[in-house]
């Protein structure tokens, strides 16, 4: 039984980690095609990828998304997060439903919603329109983890700080949110994840400036190359040594 | 009293913000698509109006149906093989795993969570292509004397799927395994449970929130993906949300294919009220 | 307003006139060979300005990006050159002065005035063309049996067929292989098509789009690739040269694309250079090779920059038999095309 289940654990990380090898091991390919035989080590695809003009652009393009909207929906998760977990308002199961509901909705339906919206109001699809949907989908995730972070323990410390006078700007930003920091940086963090890899709302609201999916798919739609193996690993190199140092710094400590 | 309505002023003041955003940009689209779900096409251009052609052409053209059950086929099997693969993967990080070793055993396990999601479903094409890793092995041990076709088919989709979903499953089916407490086997054992008795009373029962919620994410997030069959299924048979972007990008017909939005809607509420019993969205 | 007061104002106005032609960028609507930066580059470094392309697959794709956006939006567009007439029926395109177009210099058949000139007035001009007929791997598969279409149908080659994910060349070859005309097909012909369209599909391994479809005739996941052509495999002609297609007895297809002035453009005079770049010599042989696919350049003064290389690999010698054996796109109206993609879509489901 013990055996079996090393077994399984086996075969199961060969399962998870076999396309991320191959892809990783057929970016070094000195050949033109990402498939057998192996024709010699070569780093001529990275040296390609890191001179492409477009692919760089779609890289800065996709932080500046994730970034600028996980934080906005990081702020309005936590804030309403705060007032539907500390004021009794009429109608809050309602309202607690309607911001978790894009939780449940396909991107593809969210992203359809939108085009609609701004083709028929003349809004010109940028990367700002791209982000307004990252927001959409990202703002649930953040509500839902705030909301579920919110302890008794907040609440007291909410209320002596307000009852030394602060005013409720002051609570939620020196008593609130640093007593969540943990919670907030995880949703923050999240939330860059999936917007940083979302593609299908990026690929149906920009035009030209695109984000790194996006630049992805099209390089794939030219064809197998070891071009698009090189761009897939230097992402995977970066996402993981940002997630282990995540791991090692704030949520270790955050422990 | 001053003082509460003070509170609820602020408290509307907070949540405003959320609300207007999720309005503006999620309720309000949502509703324009179902409205221009009711148009209809006439040569290239959308006559608004109540039809409900759109929604009668989705559940009788063949082609339509076709895709609507090559959809659920896929989604059901995928929910299900993976929910299988994980549960023991996540059994094993979580009772027979050292507990200092857990947290890296599981990072490992979701770790190709962090290739793009577009490089992960073009990946599975180099490993299962007619020159891919696996028929290139299988070839040089002489287990096969034919390349097998594994690239666009059914069985490719679904293998790129079940690899995603197999990475969430287990993260969510470890967090509620760890958190049970160890005294309860601990007593099932004591009142002489075989250890099948323990999984099957104790632990499932327990675990099958967690477990229910992750299959219910798994099924909206696979149904309504267009990336993976797009790659991996080599056009050899259309799921929904191939067919919506087909009607969008080549046909440029919006009506239908936010009507077939609306269907594919449907299905995941349909699929969230058979779960809701288990389903704590707010918990994930 | 006194002197005074002009300065500032002058002053004012210099700015706003200098910042946007600073900043100039022409908005392409384009297949994929336009986004080839050896293309587009030597234009916007010769007129200090960017060019931003956007793709799109298929005409009536091509009008709703249009009829989403704001006038202005986009300059210029590429565009089938039997659609020319849609495009302009929808007021999607402006009237090019015909005499800024070297058409003196193209191969006759390829002025096409009959679907570039409605009403009297340009709209657009041809940039390139080819054909959709069968590319093959001649190592394979036997070069004789590609002559005729009925093979491909016979079972012999069942499984290791590609068809080409575009339902006008492969409807219009089908057609012919039925000893229709890619002109006779309308809605009451085209029901007689499905049934070997359906046959093809079952043979088939795979639809699929410009690119896998070079790849899969690349890699060997498939050695017949239906609606093909020099297209398909002139780019791969270094790297395999046992890539090889025909004109088979029964005909095939003659592809044109034709590129034209949006209507609604805020800067026509750019927009008509890039044109005029795109039909010029320089840009035509360009184009012809451009990365995502090559093809026969429009303007045949375009030889004297290509390489003997290039024209081997474009058999540039032999368009003239090749150009009388082929046939123009089907041009369905409206309802004809919707059966047509119905039909398409359902064979992709099948």
């Amino acid at each position: 039984m013990r055996a079996l289940s090393w077994l399984y654990m086996a075969v199961a990380y060969l399962f998870i980690f076999l396309p991320v090898a191959v892809l990783v091991a057929f970016s070094f390919q000195a050949g033109r095609l990402p498939v057998p035989p192996f024709q010699g080590f070569s780093l001529r695809w990275y040296e390609k990828v890191l001179g492409d003009r477009d692919l760089m652009a779609a890289l800065g393009h996709s932080f500046l998304v994730a970034v600028v909207s996980s934080a906005l929906a990081l702020c309005l998760g936590f804030l309403a997060a705060h007032a539907l977990a500390r004021v009794r308002l009429p109608g809050s199961v309602l309202m607690r439903g309607l911001l978790i509901a894009p939780m449940t909705v396909s991107y593809l339906i969210i992203a359809l919603g939108l085009l609609t919206v701004f083709g028929s109001l003349g809004i010109r699809l940028s990367l700002w329109t791209v982000g307004a949907g990252h927001v959409v989908i990202n703002l649930p995730l953040c509500f839902a983890i705030c909301y579920a972070a919110m302890g008794d323990q907040q609440r007291s410390a909410e209320r002596a700080a307000r009852d030394l006078g602060a005013a409720e700007w002051q609570v939620l930003a020196y008593v609130s949110a640093p007593m969540l920091a943990a919670p907030l940086a995880a949703a923050f963090f999240l939330s860059v994840t999936f917007s940083w890899d979302e593609f299908i709302i990026a690929f149906l609201l920009t035009r030209f400036d695109v984000t790194l999916p996006v630049e992805i798919w099209s390089m794939l739609r030219s064809g197998l190359s070891p071009a698009t193996n090189a761009v897939g690993s230097l992402v995977f190199l970066v996402s993981v040594t940002l997630v282990v140092a995540l791991e090692m710094l704030v949520f270790r400590r955050a422990k | 009293m001053t003082l509460e309505r003070q509170e609820r002023r602020l408290g509307w003041g907070l949540v405003a913000p959320a609300l207007v955003w999720t309005g503006a940009f999620f309720a309000l689209p949502f509703l324009a698509m179902v409205a221009l779900s009711f148009a209809h096409m006439e040569g290239r251009t959308v006559v608004r109006g109540f039809d409900a052609g759109n929604y009668v052409r989705a559940f009788t053209d063949w082609t339509m149906v076709k895709a609507l059950v090559n959809s659920l086929e896929i989604t059901l099997i995928v929910t299900a093989v993976s929910v299988l693969l994980a549960y023991p993967l996540a059994a094993i990080i979580a009772f027979r795993v050292p507990a200092r070793w857990q947290r890296l055993a599981l990072l490992m396990a979701v770790l190709p969570f962090w290739t793009s999601y577009v490089v992960r479903s073009y990946a599975w094409l180099l490993v299962l292509g007619q020159k891919g890793v696996v028929n290139t092995t299988l070839l040089a041990l002489g287990l096969i004397a034919e390349p097998l076709q594994m690239a666009s088919t059914r069985f490719a989709t679904v293998t790129g799927f079940v690899h995603f979903f197999v990475m969430l499953l287990t993260l969510t089916i470890y967090a509620n395994l760890i958190q049970l407490s160890p005294n309860y086997l601990r007593a099932a054992a004591d009142l002489g449970a075989g250890r099948w008795q323990v999984f099957r009373h104790v632990v499932l029962p327990l675990t099958l929130p967690g477990v229910v919620t992750g299959a219910f994410l798994t099924f909206v997030l696979c149904i309504g993906d267009y990336i993976t069959p797009q790659i991996l299924g080599g056009n050899t048979e259309l799921t929904l949300p191939q067919l919506i972007m087909l009607q969008m990008g080549r046909s440029g017909n919006f009506p239908l294919a936010s009507a077939l939005s609306v269907v594919l809607m449907g299905i995941v509420t349909l699929a969230y009220l058979a779960s809701a019993r288990w389903v704590r969205l707010d918990r994930v | 307003m006194t002197p005074r007061q002009m300065l500032p104002a002058t002053a004012f106005g210099l700015i706003v006139m200098a910042v946007p032609s600073f900043a100039q960028e022409l908005n392409a609507l384009v297949w994929c060979d336009h986004t080839d930066p050896a293309l587009v580059a030597p234009f916007e470094e010769k007129f200090g300005v960017k060019v931003n392309v956007k793709e799109y697959e298929g005409t009536a794709a091509g009008l709703a990006i249009l009829d989403q956006s704001q006038p202005g939006d986009w300059d210029v567009m590429v565009i089938d050159a039997v659609d020319v007439g849609r495009a302009v029926e929808a007021g999607r395109l402006a009237e090019i002065p015909a005499d800024a177009l070297p058409t003196g210099d193209f191969f006759p058949e390829l002025v096409m005035p009959e679907n570039n000139v409605v009403g009297g007035k340009t709209y657009a001009v041809t940039e390139k063309f080819g054909y959709n007929t069968i590319s093959y791997d001649k190592t394979k598969v036997d070069p004789a049996d590609m002559e005729d279409m009925a093979v491909l149908t016979g079972g012999k080659y069942d499984g290791r067929i590609g068809i080409y994910d575009y339902y006008l060349p492969v409807l219009g070859l089908v057609a012919l292989g039925q000893g229709m005309k890619t002109a006779d097909i309308n809605a009451d012909t085209l029901p007689k098509l499905k049934e070997p369209l359906m046959a093809l599909r079952k043979a088939s391994k795979q639809v699929s789009d410009v690119v896998s479809s070079q790849t899969a005739l690349a890699t060997g996941e498939v050695d017949i690739v239906v609606g093909g052509g020099e297209w398909l495999t002139a780019v791969l002609a270094a790297d395999n040269p046992n890539l090889d297609w025909t004109i088979p007895k029964q005909g095939g297809l003659r592809w044109a694309q034709s590129i034209g002035v949006v209507a609604g453009t805020t800067q026509p005079d750019l927009a008509l250079e890039f044109v005029k770049y795109i039909v010029s010599p320089e840009g035509q042989a360009r184009l012809a090779t451009a990365s995502c696919y090559w093809g026969m350049p429009a303007n045949a003064k375009a030889g004297d920059v290509l390489t003997p290389e290039q024209k081997t690999v474009l058999r540039w010698d032999q368009q003239p038999e090749f150009l009388k054996r082929s046939q123009l796109y089907p041009i369905p109206d409206a309802a004809t095309d919707t059966a047509m993609q119905d039909m398409w879509t359902e064979m992709l489901n099948q």
